[in-house]
């Protein structure tokens, strides 16, 4: 297709510097159609904006297809009992996110594709330096009370996340981001929110990626097991604790109807029995499922399985500052012995995506992928070690979780090949993580360890408290100036090619020095039996139920 | 208080094991103070055992509602399945132990022990799975879960409490059949035997009066023991077929540091515990005159 340069003009008018920016890259091709989207809707150009610019930019227009699904029906799902009560506010497990996500949303949606979609939020922009956003509500949504949603039920909700009197367990992503005060009402349909600092992808932190930031009315008083009160697309019939819970279609939804009439949650204490639930027909959704307890699924004809790509790794650490991995060519040399494309196939199922040493996974738009990928070379790898001193006994610490442990054993029996004598510790869960203070705590205290991430839209989080030299999750103890001033710099761009090019020395950066290793990115798998359509997960536990049909 | 201190020895504070590793500091230092689990543990003790004493349970930390909520249901549950595999476990035990002391040596003897003693060491977790799949997932002939409907009556909740039990039994089954066998060859052995037989009564009422009443003494004490295990052990199970017993109740708790859940299912197992001991005791006693007067004869 052309490039339609009337139509290029007509869209670029009233376009923001950094909008009109980002269009030059798209028509230079230094953007791909891909980035464009993705960073586009951050920036909070719409979904019509964006697709009319691809169009007269020459680019082929993605057909809306959507196939025809039949409403009505009961969609059963399992799920992992949520931990705790269900509690905006303080709920940190995916078990509660998968409960909340029926009745309750955020203004913004982390989409599987990483781009930010409007949600309660119709349109969002910046200031000149992205320290004040502007995020304007959309009409006419109501809770399930029936009273409608405002501006004021919006700064409520922030200003409860970011009370530290609340016991939030937003305030880790809220924190240097939104301080208490921050969030103003501007009219009814609009708010204001004054940052911290200048951030380039603050849509994402008021997203689903920061799944406490529900719009709750501003008269909430704590107790929402009582009727789960939200804007969601169902409502609450009943809900018992370690049980399930049953929801009903909101007939006042904002958004297309709802197809299903009813919603089931099933809690389980763990995945094997509800895989047999799934396969005996009892279940039409299991809400995730790890890739070695579901390997009896991946070949199951009767089982579809959504793959969504996330961010999740699990990351190596070693200590920077202490024998024997203060010599980076010793971290390096470990870092050689992986065989990464063994790893996502063996261990992985195929079901991940390789990694190169730092948080920017492939599809991040700011990830630079003419970056060499670091490779297996076992020579190279003993080469290093012994300029380094050669080989050593050393301890990997680590948590029983998921892969991990079979994860551990692959890097004991590949690093023993340039001679290093590798024990391993595997502990529960808890005692891993321990107090989670310097001093108290396996995970930030080892010289050498193994720590599960979850899934962020944006590489923000990985980038700063596992590896600032301020940061509290540093258990590398990785201590570089340039790095600190780079993330800075980074978490501050609005500006696409800005991004990349700081990413670009991230990613140099960290490879060189190699205090983590990111072998893989894993994908979150949710099996449906075969049939249902429509089931939206996201890779933090939300499942989007309001266009499933069986 | 041993239990309120072996509970609060687990590493790790209570907002912490809640929030998880990546919360803010600030907010678990909230949320401790909101619990008042940050005040000295013997404040805490004193509190505890103050309400407990009077009845009151207190408040689960991690689901901020009543213990009671939870703790009773779970205890019903619990008994109800113990009860089903009780039911069908000991009268198999017991009959299998007899046989294998009737026939001793007999082919039916060597194949009650072998059967019993291989079935006694797979784990729970594998015959449950075994089970599931092929009468729940395969055949359809029993359900999935051994949680009934809300409104289900006491067919179905029977109904769907067989497929659970069916591992329990068969782990237990030689167990009871090992003790059954044992306590009867002493008793066939036994001078008593010799001269109700020389007596001249029929071989029925023999084994029915004199041996199986002395063989079941030790039997007796199995099963009150195993019977405290059957209603609190049985993690495996409950996780397995989905259903909301003590035992699981007790395992998360312990997981989420939710100490008011932990120290009540913990004291009501102990006094379960208790209660079987006495009654296994006085059933003893009911079966033994020599115990019941004095134990002088």
């Amino acid at each position: 297709m052309p490039i339609n340069q009337k139509l290029l003009d007509l869209l670029r008018k009233g376009r923001s510097a950094h909008e009109n920016h980002l269009i030059d890259g798209l028509i230079d091709g230094r953007v791909s159609r891909r980035e464009f989207l993705r960073h586009g809707s951050v920036l909070g150009l719409s979904a019509t904006t964006l697709a009319a610019v691809t169009g007269a930019a020459g680019f082929e227009l993605l057909s809306a297809r959507r196939a025809f699904a039949a409403p009505g029906g009961t969609i059963r799902v399992g799920q992992i009992v949520p931990a705790a009560v269900i509690e905006p506010v303080s709920v940190a497990d995916s078990g509660g996110i998968t409960v909340l996500s029926q009745v309750a949303e955020t203004l913004v949606l982390s989409g599987s594709d990483l781009t930010a979609q409007p949600l309660l939020a119709e349109s969002w922009f910046p200031n000149e330096d992205g320290s004040v956003w502007t995020f304007k509500l959309r009409p006419n949504v109501k809770f399930h009370s029936g009273k409608v949603m405002n501006a004021d039920d919006v700064v409520a909700t922030f200003e409860r996340l970011a009370d530290p009197e609340n016991a939030s367990n937003a305030l880790s992503a809220l924190k240097g981001v939104l301080s208490k005060g921050g969030t103003r009402k501007v009219d009814d349909l609009t708010v204001e929110f004054h940052l911290d600092a200048p951030n380039g992808g603050f849509p994402y932190t008021v997203s689903t990626d920061n799944y406490n930031a529900v719009i709750l009315p501003a008269d909430y008083d704590g107790d929402f097991e009582k009727d789960m009160n939200g804007t969601g697309p169902f409502k609450l019939v009943s809900y018992t604790p370690k049980v399930g819970a049953v929801f009903e279609r909101n007939p006042d939804y904002w958004g297309d109807a709802p197809l299903p009439d009813r919603i089931e949650l099933h809690f389980y204490d763990d995945y094997q029995p509800q895989i047999l639930a799934l396969q005996a027909g009892d279940l039409d959704v299991m809400q995730q499922v790890p890739v070695l307890q579901g390997i009896a699924l991946l070949h199951d004809p009767n089982v579809t399985i959504i793959s969504t790509p996330s961010s999740a790794h699990q990351q190596v650490h070693m200590r920077t500052d202490s024998a024997p991995f203060a010599d980076k060519r010793v971290r390096q040399a470990v870092a050689l012995c992986l065989d990464r494309p063994g790893l996502v196939q063996g261990l992985m199922q195929g079901k991940a995506v390789i990694g190169n040493d730092s948080p920017f996974m492939p599809a991040f738009p700011a990830t630079d992928h003419s970056i060499p990928q670091r490779e297996k070379d076992l020579a190279k790898a003993k080469e290093l070690l012994d300029a380094a001193g050669g080989g050593f006994e050393v301890t990997l610490t680590t948590e029983k979780y998921l892969e991990i442990p079979q994860y551990a054993q692959l890097i004991q029996a590949a690093v023993r090949e340039i001679g290093i004598d590798m024990k391993l510790n595997i502990m529960d869960q808890g005692a891993y993580y321990g107090e989670a203070v310097p001093g108290n705590s396996p995970w930030l205290d080892s010289v050498m360890g193994i720590t599960d991430y979850g899934h962020r839209g944006v590489p923000n989080v990985f980038l700063q408290a596992p590896l600032l030299s301020t940061g509290t999750w540093n258990s590398a103890h990785f201590n570089n100036s340039e790095y600190d001033t780079l993330v800075a710099s980074y978490i501050a761009a609005l500006d696409l090619e800005a991004q990349k090019e700081t990413a670009s020395k991230i990613q140099t950066l960290l490879l060189d020095e190699t205090p983590i290793i990111d072998a893989y990115f894993y994908d979150y798998l949710t099996p449906t039996k075969a049939g249902v359509t429509g089931v939206e997960p996201t890779a933090m536990g939300h499942l989007f139920l309001q266009r499933a049909s069986l | 208080m041993l239990v309120f201190a072996g509970a609060r020895l687990l590493p790790g504070d209570v907002g912490r094991a809640m929030l998880g590793p990546f919360a803010d500091p600030a907010a678990v230092a909230t949320l401790n103070h909101q619990l008042g689990t940050d005040r000295p543990l013997l404040v805490q003790y004193v509190d505890w055992i103050g309400d407990f004493v009077t009845g009151d349970l207190g408040q689960s930390y991690s689901y901020r509602a009543p213990v009671a909520q939870f703790l009773w249901p779970a205890l019903l549950n619990s008994a109800k399945l113990a009860l089903v595999a009780f039911c069908m476990v000991v009268p198999l035990g017991i009959l299998g132990g007899v046989m294998g002391a009737l026939y001793r040596d007999r082919a039916i003897d060597r194949i009650l022990s072998v059967t019993g003693m291989v079935a006694t060491v797979v784990p729970e977790f594998v015959s449950g799975l075994v089970l599931l799949l092929i009468f729940a997932v395969w055949l359809h002939w029993f359900p999935l879960s051994a949680t009934a409907p809300a409104d289900a009556g006491v067919l179905t909740q029977f109904y769907h409490l067989i497929l659970p039990s069916i591992p329990l039994v068969l782990i237990l089954f030689g167990y009871i059949a090992r003790m059954t066998r044992t306590g009867m060859i002493e008793a066939l052995d036994a001078d008593y035997t010799r001269t109700a037989i020389l007596k001249g009564l029929p071989r029925a009422t023999v084994i029915r009066r004199h041996v199986l009443r002395n063989a079941l003494l030790p039997t007796i004490s199995v099963i009150s023991t195993q019977t405290v295990y059957l209603i609190g052990g049985l993690v495996v199970i409950e996780i397995l077929f989905r259903y909301q017993g003590i035992g699981s109740l007790i395992y998360t708790a312990a997981n989420k540091k939710d100490f008011p859940i932990l120290q009540a299912g913990i004291m009501s197992i102990g006094v379960l515990f208790t209660i079987m001991t006495i009654l296994a005791d006085l059933l003893y006693a009911a079966l033994n005159p020599r115990i019941r007067f004095g134990g002088d004869g």
